[in-house]
């Protein structure tokens, strides 16, 4: 079985932002929630670097440890998703989350925080695959019609991997023993409980 | 269904996570729960062999530099 | 499970930094600049789903090209019912193997078209009045008849684009000849049209040498004043890829670009220095005899020359001039020298001066010097800018050439109307009879002279007439998708778009045109489609030609051009000429039958094996094409490059396979090799110009050689080699203009490029410097070197208007304006930014125009980061705009992104725009501050740099 990963591979991330758009255009995202971030840091200054992050569908994810109304599954898979006619839009999953991935629209008026959003690994949420419903909740199930995350397949560089967590693995592996240096598995230490493996 | 429930039982995981994050260690832990919401279609497709080699091809066609 | 006490809970925002922490993803000490994108903070009310797919409907795949910069990558649209409901990565394109950069993952948002233009308008008392299309063309047509009757047909200017197809921009350059005017142009003229002059004079085509795939064989790339990160997102990708192939990867950027981060070396220079630094690495590089002497005498003229100028450079002298110290020069030479072939990218921080011919041929040289022309991994690798910025300046609208570079002399004209089958006399009598001054000092007739280029044509409005060499002064001005934002001189420009008597915008959305001026009446704004709702080909940087697919139907009333062109000249009763041999259906010519009339006219270049066949043959078999070498292994495409990047010889059915990589001597020219082209004659001073002792594979001449022409074929005995039918037609002419291409078949047949086999040469001596030389700025902070370094004199008349050099750089500006002012490219906009900053999945990401500024220069001036500041230049522009302060500029140099327009001087015009279509995101133009200055062989306007002061906004 697969476990779903993402990998960013800061040596090749040149913070275009193709994959917030992409993600964006993909799931029709309302405008003011990004579901993925591109962070620079060293901005302007030797060292740059740029990783880009959203939910990274945790081991153990704390997000759904801390729901008080228990709206998390993960698939067998390790992707992580959520039910919105549960949420409540606590916020509480947004503080747990070592990577800032939960998103809350403004709904009506004073400000009240509609129910959550995050990266579904382009894999929908409960209920029939790709129906209408889905849709407008979740976004696009691409990983039902055998596609992988958008934002990773349409990355400029290839810095950003989606999909099965050795495979990204090997493909990174395989980059860094290219071209030396060490590797860096942003992320995964927290995410995975791992470093580079 | 229950099985395809995550238990976080790690607790102790949880915690070392969430404790380098917040300046106030002043926190009560409780066990998570069990998912409340309606089946997920997806995840029996998921399970299909044919499903993950398609995801596999997929993968090498779009994610390798060719 | 963890709760947290209702008072720990921060507000609804998160800094940069909270958010990095909690993320693990800080690193030891760094300071984290900026916040989280605005963003976080900014919501618009940009309209939810608009288009989502609908399940259990068919989806169609359509498959287009990117029209957002010139790197080509393919689009693969998914189509529900006419409707643009989904995008997938096109994993098949060997350029861009699925990528695209943030501009790249949006373009579906053309066809929502939510800030369109809807309809035709025309601007009557203040108010945008909506009209429809027969009105508009029959008031536009008649206002021109007139200015055309009283001030003869130069009275108009006629601006085409580098966003139309190859199709299109050659009928807006076949517009303006049947019109009767060279008063026509498009952006190439201040993105590289110094690259083009200077590159073109140098070898013979003004054009990238290789490609962008091509970068992963290099050992070495050097950019400068290029910024692909940013300019060409997925450009990248092949660069890393070379870069972890082992190739070094230097930046020499005034700014510290996000390129320059990923560089193995950064080198900051002051801005306008390159002439410099590129003869400090020559100096190194000859010190050390590092140059390829075996290639140089067999391949380059006039090396010698440039010898004797190089030897002026000391590291001293450069590193006054440029700022840049010897050891890093030094290490930038040796890197190159040692790490061959290297490739040299240079983008619009190498073309936008006064000099900027000097800069290009200077890189060039460089590039001779050490053998790395015509090499894979080697190259001049210009990074064109728009999406069709190379094929609208091969065969569109230039103010100084007919398509194909043919140029504007009489055998020109002669030899296009031969190609279009018209009068060459009646074609005559469409232009002004009387002739003026010229360029070099004598009388020619209008039909023979330049243009008025993009960059000067305010002068052509606001000059005395009695200074212009044509009839009059422009009184319409017609902009067929071009940004007014991308031109200097705002304030100028508001007076010059006052003054005329009609402004005619036809474009996608209204523009910065419709709202800068003043004006109240007689503006007429024309919608038009998107390349998404059209189709035809399109030639990318690497001179690949790549067709796009009809997307969906334009939307609203809008129109792609050359139906906008159509009806035009068949109001103004030139159709039936025109159009001859294109087929019209619904006032719709064809495009394969245009895309034939270019192939049976573009002999030059080898425009003329691409047929609309075997374009979209190759776009059916992307997958075919290897990704590093573009050549198709097996398939229906077996043996060709990807796009048959041009010059693809002969006639479609030769089937040559196009030239990857230019003037590769180590493939026959049958299979895209080439020589260097024998351009400039074949002696100068008594030496041979030809090339010595060289040439391509499998050339039955083993020496250099002239152009063809059909008395060279009867000479070496190959006459006989042509068929009865092409025997008649070559007699008598040259591979230039034979149409039969049978000179150029046979030519190639016995291995030979048409074009002959020349040396390229150092020494331009019909240029005003013939050996590339520094000049400063004519905003220049040194005016210590000024006395050292001058511009030149005035000119009287140049490109039919007076320009000024000495009378500017004279005045010293730098007591009141002391910052180095330069521009460039964000990632998330193209241009003008019209377009993008329309688009609200792009504007999301870039909210407010801002300046970059040292922290020294900020607390030197009471700046704080995010703070309204007001930018001001020379010319007296002053805009509005938000501080970044950044150690990515250097002390004393400030930096702009150039996309943003709809405010003026502090005011935000947002009410002037036809209710809707205002872009989400407006700014000031970084232009209404930017000052003169134009190049000397091109008139490319001097941008970088110029000088501005900035103080707080109060």
């Amino acid at each position: 079985m697969a476990r779903m990963k993402f990998l960013c591979d800061a040596e090749r991330c040149i913070e275009c932002n193709a994959c917030v758009v992409a993600c964006n255009n993909e799931h029709e995202v309302p405008w003011g929630i990004n579901r993925r971030h591109v962070v620079t840091m060293k901005d302007g200054e030797q060292g740059e670097k740029s990783v880009s992050v959203a939910c990274m569908h945790c081991t153990d994810a704390p997000c759904a440890a801390v729901c008080p109304v228990d709206c998390f599954y993960t698939t067998d898979d390790g992707i992580v998703l959520h039910d919105k006619d549960i949420c409540i839009g606590c916020g509480y999953c947004f503080y747990a989350c070592p990577f800032g991935a939960p998103q809350y629209p403004e709904q009506q008026a004073f400000g009240v925080r509609g129910k959550m959003d995050k990266c579904t690994f382009c894999a929908g949420g409960p209920g029939e695959d790709n129906s209408a419903e889905e849709f407008e909740k979740y976004g696009k199930n691409r990983i039902a019609e055998g596609k992988l995350p958008l934002c990773a397949e349409m990355c400029a560089t290839k810095a950003l991997l989606g999909g099965d967590g050795d495979e990204i693995a090997d493909i990174y592996r395989q980059r860094v023993m290219k071209r030396g240096g060490r590797p860096q598995t942003w992320g995964w230490e927290t995410a995975y409980k791992e470093g580079e493996s | 269904m229950a099985q395809l429930i995550r238990r976080a039982g790690a607790v102790l995981t949880v915690t070392l996570l969430l404790g380098g994050c917040y300046e106030s260690p002043d926190v009560t832990l409780h066990e998570p729960g069990e998912y409340k919401g309606p089946d997920d279609p997806f995840l029996e497709k998921a399970a299909d062999p044919e499903h993950q080699e398609q995801l596999q091809q997929r993968l090498a066609r779009g994610q390798t530099d060719r | 499970m963890k709760l947290y006490r209702k008072s720990e809970r921060p507000g609804g925002v998160v800094d940069r930094r909270t958010f990095l922490q909690r993320s693990g993803l800080a690193v030891g000490g760094g300071v984290l600049a900026g916040s989280l994108p605005l963003t976080m903070v900014q919501r618009a009310q940009a309209q939810d789903k608009v288009n989502p797919p609908k399940p259990g409907v068919d989806t169609e795949i359509r498959k287009s090209v990117c029209t957002h910069c010139s790197v080509g990558c393919g689009v693969l649209a998914e189509v529900q019912n006419g409707v643009w409901t989904g995008q997938e990565p096109d994993f098949d394109s060997p350029i861009n193997l699925g990528a695209h950069c943030a501009k790249g993952a949006s373009v579906r948002d053309h066809g929502h078209g939510e800030k369109r233009l809807k309809y035709p308008m025309k601007l009557t008392g203040g108010k945008w009045k909506r009209i429809s299309w027969e009105q508009a063309i029959d008031e536009i047509g008649d206002k021109l008849q007139e200015v055309r009757a009283e001030s003869g047909p130069d009275s108009l200017f006629f601006c085409g684009s580098s966003k139309a197809s190859n199709e299109q921009a050659y009928l807006q350059r076949k517009f303006a000849a049947f019109w009767g005017s060279n008063n026509c142009d498009h952006q190439a003229r201040i993105c590289h049209s110094t690259t083009v002059a200077g590159v073109a004079n140098t070898w013979g085509y003004g054009a990238m040498t290789s490609s962008f795939n091509d970068m992963h064989v290099a050992k070495s790339m050097l950019f400068i004043g290029s910024n692909p990160a940013e300019a060409h997102p997925i450009a990248m990708q092949h660069i890393l890829r070379g870069k972890e192939n082992g190739a070094k990867m230097i930046v020499v950027d005034p700014r510290f670009t996000r390129t320059a981060a990923h560089a193995d070396k950064y080198v900051s220079l002051r801005p306008g220095t390159d002439v410099a630094f590129m003869w400090g690495m020559l100096w190194h590089i000859f010190e050390n005899g590092w140059e390829d002497e075996e290639y140089i005498r067999q391949r380059v003229w006039g090396m010698d020359e440039i010898r004797k100028e190089v030897a002026s450079w000391t590291p001293d002298e450069v590193e006054r001039v440029t700022g840049v110290a010897e050891a890093d020069v030094r290490e930038v030479a040796e890197t190159m020298a040692k790490n061959r072939p290297g490739s040299l990218v240079w983008c619009m921080g190498g073309t936008q001066h006064h000099i900027g011919n000097n800069f290009t041929r200077a890189y060039c040289i460089v590039q001779l010097a050490l053998g790395n022309i015509g090499k894979a991994g080697g190259g001049a690798d210009i990074f064109r800018g728009h999406d069709n910025v190379q094929g609208a300046t091969d065969v569109g609208p230039n103010s100084h050439s007919l398509p194909g570079y043919y140029g504007l002399t009489d055998d020109a004209w002669s030899h296009w109307a031969r190609v279009w089958d018209v009068d060459p006399d009646w074609l005559k009598g469409r232009f002004d009879a009387e002739s003026y001054l010229s360029d070099t000092g004598d009388m020619q007739p209008a039909r023979n002279l330049p243009g008025i280029p993009v960059s000067r044509w305010i002068d052509g409005v606001l000059a005395d007439p009695a200074d212009l060499s044509q009839k009059d002064n422009f009184r319409v001005a017609f902009f067929q998708g071009h940004a007014m934002n991308s031109l200097t001189r705002g304030p100028e420009l508001k007076e010059a778009l006052e003054k005329l008597e009609m402004l005619v915008i036809n474009d996608p959305y209204p523009t910065h045109a419709a709202v800068v001026s003043d004006r109240t009446d007689g503006v007429y704004l024309l919608p038009a489609a998107s390349q998404f709702e059209t189709y035809g080909s399109v030639t990318a940087s690497n001179r690949s030609l790549q067709w796009r697919f009809k997307v969906i139907d334009p939307i609203f009333e809008t129109l792609p051009d050359h139906v906008v062109l159509y009806r035009l000249a068949r109001k103004l009763g030139f159709d039936k000429e025109m159009f001859k041999h294109i087929k019209v259906v619904d006032d719709e010519p064809s495009i394969e039958d245009t895309l034939r009339e270019i192939n049976r006219g573009s002999w030059t270049i080898g425009y003329t094996g691409q047929s609309p066949e075997r374009l979209k043959l190759h776009a059916e078999n992307r997958h075919t094409f290897n990704t590093t070498t573009l050549k198709a292994e097996g398939g229906p495409c077996d043996g060709e490059y990807y796009g048959l990047p041009w010059p693809c010889w002969g006639t479609p059915e030769m089937g040559h396979p196009g030239t990857p990589i230019l003037y590769d001597t180590s493939k026959s020219v049958a299979e895209g090799g080439l020589t260097f082209r024998a351009r400039f004659g074949t002696e100068r001073d008594g030496d041979s110009l030809l090339a010595d002792g060289v040439y391509s594979k499998d050339s039955e001449i083993k020496d250099g050689y002239p152009e063809f022409t059909a008395d060279m074929l009867k000479q070496l005995g190959w006459w006989d080699d042509l068929t009865p039918l092409e025997k008649r037609e070559a007699d008598g002419r040259n591979w230039k203009t034979d149409l039969s291409g049978g000179i150029q078949r046979v030519a190639i047949k016995h291995g030979c490029a048409p074009f002959g086999n020349a040396k390229a040469r150092c020494v331009v001596w019909t240029f005003p410097d013939p050996v590339p030389v520094h000049r400063e700025p004519l905003h220049s902070p040194r005016r210590d070197l000024v006395e050292k370094y001058p511009t030149y004199e005035d000119i009287k008349s140049y490109w039919r208007v007076p320009i000024k050099y000495a009378s500017i750089q004279q005045i010293d500006y730098s007591q009141k304006y002391p910052l180095i002012f330069i521009s460039g490219r964000l990632v998330e906009y193209e241009g003008g930014g019209e377009e993008t900053r329309s688009n609200h999945w792009l504007a999301e990401l870039q909210q407010e125009m801002f300046v970059e500024i040292n922290p020294a220069d900020a607390n030197d001036r009471g700046i704080r980061d995010d703070e309204w500041v007001w930018l001001e230049g020379p010319n007296g522009g002053r805009i509005r705009i938000k501080a970044m302060i950044t150690p990515r500029v250097t002390r004393g140099v400030v930096w702009t992104p150039f996309h943003f327009g709809g405010w003026y001087q502090g005011v935000d015009l947002v009410d002037k725009y036809p209710k809707g279509t205002e872009p989400w995101v407006r700014g000031e133009s970084c232009n209404t501050a930017t000052t003169y200055g134009y190049d000397i062989v091109t008139q490319m306007q001097e941008v970088k740099p110029t000088l501005c002061q900035i103080e707080r906004a109060g």
